[in-house]
């Protein structure tokens, strides 16, 4: 090591030293900011094979955040391959730059810089490598980066979404990225099958399926491809998430008689309500305390949360005669369900204290709501226009649009937690 | 591998900030570091596998189970009517007791037979709190069959919300053709 390296090297400890010691990094996007103001960005499309493709993932994952501006390329002065002058954007009010290429095509190798154009500094530069048929992949990978270069935070275009998909009269369990690219059957075939619900871990999915006149929980783990019975018996059992700390999870079961909610523990089968009638949709809160569930026991289907024994049940919707569907936000601030209005099943947001209830869908017909794990998005499904299909939104009912393909019958979304 | 990358991204906003202080410049060096210490190999996700070779995995695991497992009983269907229900409900309506009674005399005589009594839904619910409607809908049958005599242990239920329905026309007609209870006797 020659001494100009050395004396980097301390100069990079040194400041890593101070950095500790006041703040983390420069924040260019506040996302808990109610006043947010978007950041302009110019990406370039990368010279080079796949490059223009690669560009496109970047652009369209960073406009539908809502953060982000893509600026036209028509404004672009500069060629990708010189460095940032601030004179040429400052004017423009585009705030940073993407430039790079693509180094080579197998693997597929690119080199990407992002700017900030108001002084003309590297916010990072990065070389990524993957095989040729991973270039979305790569491209959310960057994007990613991008996102959490500028507000501190991990992105959601690397995240997945498992949903039940139907082709020819077969239904399967499907898995598509975030954006709704790459949509693949998991399998299993021919049978009826409902309710993926992710592992924490992002490495499995359970769900439930029907065989021999009989509903199953199974659990699929990814990483092997295996399928495994997990729970069965008479009646119907429809799979709900697990806690977060172990490999309990929650169920509705009708084995005992009417629909009620169970829990399993290793095998070790515990029943937590016990009403006359519907018990169904558990739905664990991050934090694993409580289970939010639909329950008529108070004349119609309505949503109730209760302790993760059971205990302190408390009724959360009060509008409407039929509200299904509980899901929670990350961080277990509010419950997106599935409320009807006016002959329509709507998509709502809720305390879990039934406060502020706000209406995010009014066209169609919109179930099984689902948040991104960043809690920015909802997935949920809808027959809008005719076919079912999955949809996305921002958490706040912005920018819904379809992202399963027209020919594919898909419902049941839910957005894998990494 | 996503903290790992966090890390490099603080110390570059910083390095900057103090190289221009310090008035050296340690880009030139920083970006080499950088491609070493910053290389992202995309890594295929676990699911990623080539189609082939997931959907066969997927089905072996299917084939060993369906050895061991049960296959759906054959059975019988049409000898019974549907019975209907209204919409987001589950007790019996008045008007089909004859028919649930015809049942009853007819497993009463047929004492080796065993009846699948099956659950439906319309498709305007979640599909999720229709399985237990259509669960609630097949058990009321079975319990009122029960109140004729017929041995519980001879009548099973089976829901499938509204995952089998009859029609698919957004209409009333359609809605009340697939809110029913099915009866398939088992052999």
């Amino acid at each position: 090591m020659n001494a100009r390296k050395l004396y980097a090297l301390v100069l990079f400890f040194l400041c890593w030293l101070l950095s500790a010691s006041t703040a983390v990094a420069k924040i260019y996007i506040d996302i808990t900011s109610p006043s947010l103001k978007q950041l302009q960005i110019a990406v370039y499309d990368l010279p080079g094979p796949s490059g223009e493709e690669i560009s496109g993932v970047i652009r369209d994952d960073l406009t539908f955040t809502g953060l982000f501006t893509c600026a036209d390329k028509a404004s672009f002065i500069e060629s990708v391959s010189r460095p940032v002058d601030p004179k040429n954007w400052i004017p423009l009010g585009i705030e940073a730059a993407v430039k790079g290429r693509v180094v080579q095509a197998s693997p597929l190798t690119v080199m990407v810089s992002l700017y900030d154009t108001s002084d003309g500094k590297e916010i990072f530069s990065r070389q990524y490598r993957a095989a040729k048929d991973e270039t979305r992949s790569m491209a959310h990978e960057i994007a990613g980066d991008i996102y959490a270069a500028f507000t501190g935070k991990p992105g959601i275009f690397r995240t997945r979404i498992a949903f039940v998909g139907e082709e020819a009269g077969t239904k399967g369990i499907y898995l598509m990225d975030w954006d709704g690219n790459r949509a693949r059957r998991l399998g299993p075939k021919g049978s009826f099958v409902l309710a993926p619900r992710w592992s924490h871990g992002g490495t499995k999915i359970v769900y439930s399926r029907e065989r021999g006149r009989q509903w199953g929980i199974y659990l699929l783990d990814l990483q092997g491809m295996t399928e495994k019975r997990i729970f069965v018996s008479n009646g119907i059992n429809m799979a709900g998430n697990f806690f977060p700390a172990d490999n309990s999870f929650v169920f509705s079961s009708s084995k005992d008689g009417t629909p009620d909610i169970y829990i399993d523990n290793q095998g070790n089968v515990r029943k937590i309500t016990s009403t006359h009638g519907i018990n169904v949709s558990p739905a664990v809160s991050p934090d694993g305390g409580s289970i939010a569930f639909v329950s008529d026991r108070g004349g119609s289907a309505q949503i109730y949360v209760m302790r993760r024994d059971g205990e302190d049940v408390r009724r959360v919707t009060f509008q409407g005669s039929y509200n299904t569907s509980p899901s929670w936000s990350p961080s277990g601030d509010r419950i997106v369900f599935s409320g009807r209005r006016g002959g329509k099943n709507q998509i709502f947001i809720v305390r879990p204290d039934g406060s502020e209830l706000m209406q995010l869908t009014d066209v169609g017909n919109n179930e099984d709501p689902t948040f991104s794990p960043d809690g920015r998005y909802i997935a949920f499904s809808s027959d809008r226009d005719r076919a079912k299909g999955i949809y996305i939104m921002r958490a706040n009912g912005e920018s819904q649009r379809r992202i399963t393909p027209k020919n594919l019958k898909a419902f049941g979304p839910n957005w894998s937690p990494n | 591998m996503k903290r790992f990358l966090i890390v490099p991204v603080l110390v570059l906003f910083v390095s900057f900030g103090c190289a221009q202080k310090a008035t050296v410049k340690p880009e030139a060096e920083q970006p080499q570091k950088e491609q070493k210490a910053e290389e992202t190999k995309v890594q295929k996700p676990a699911e990623a596998a080539p189609e082939a070779q997931k959907e066969s995995k997927i089905e072996k695991a299917e084939t060993i189970k369906s050895e061991e497992a049960e296959a759906a009983q054959p059975g019988e269907e049409g000898l019974f009517k549907d019975i209907h229900f209204d919409f987001d409900k589950y007790n019996i309506q008045d008007t089909y007791r004859s028919d649930l009674k015809s049942v009853a005399t007819w497993m009463r005589k047929n004492t080796a037979a065993k009846l699948s009594v099956e659950g439906h839904c319309d498709d305007r619910g979640t599909n999720e709190y229709n399985l237990a409607l259509g669960d609630r809908r097949a058990k009321a049958v079975k319990d009122y069959l029960v109140s004729l005599g017929v041995p519980s242990s001879r009548i099973a239920t089976i829901s499938y919300g509204e995952e089998k329905p009859l029609c698919t026309e957004h209409t009333e007609e359609c809605w009340a053709k697939n809110r029913r209870a099915h009866f398939v006797v088992l052999k």
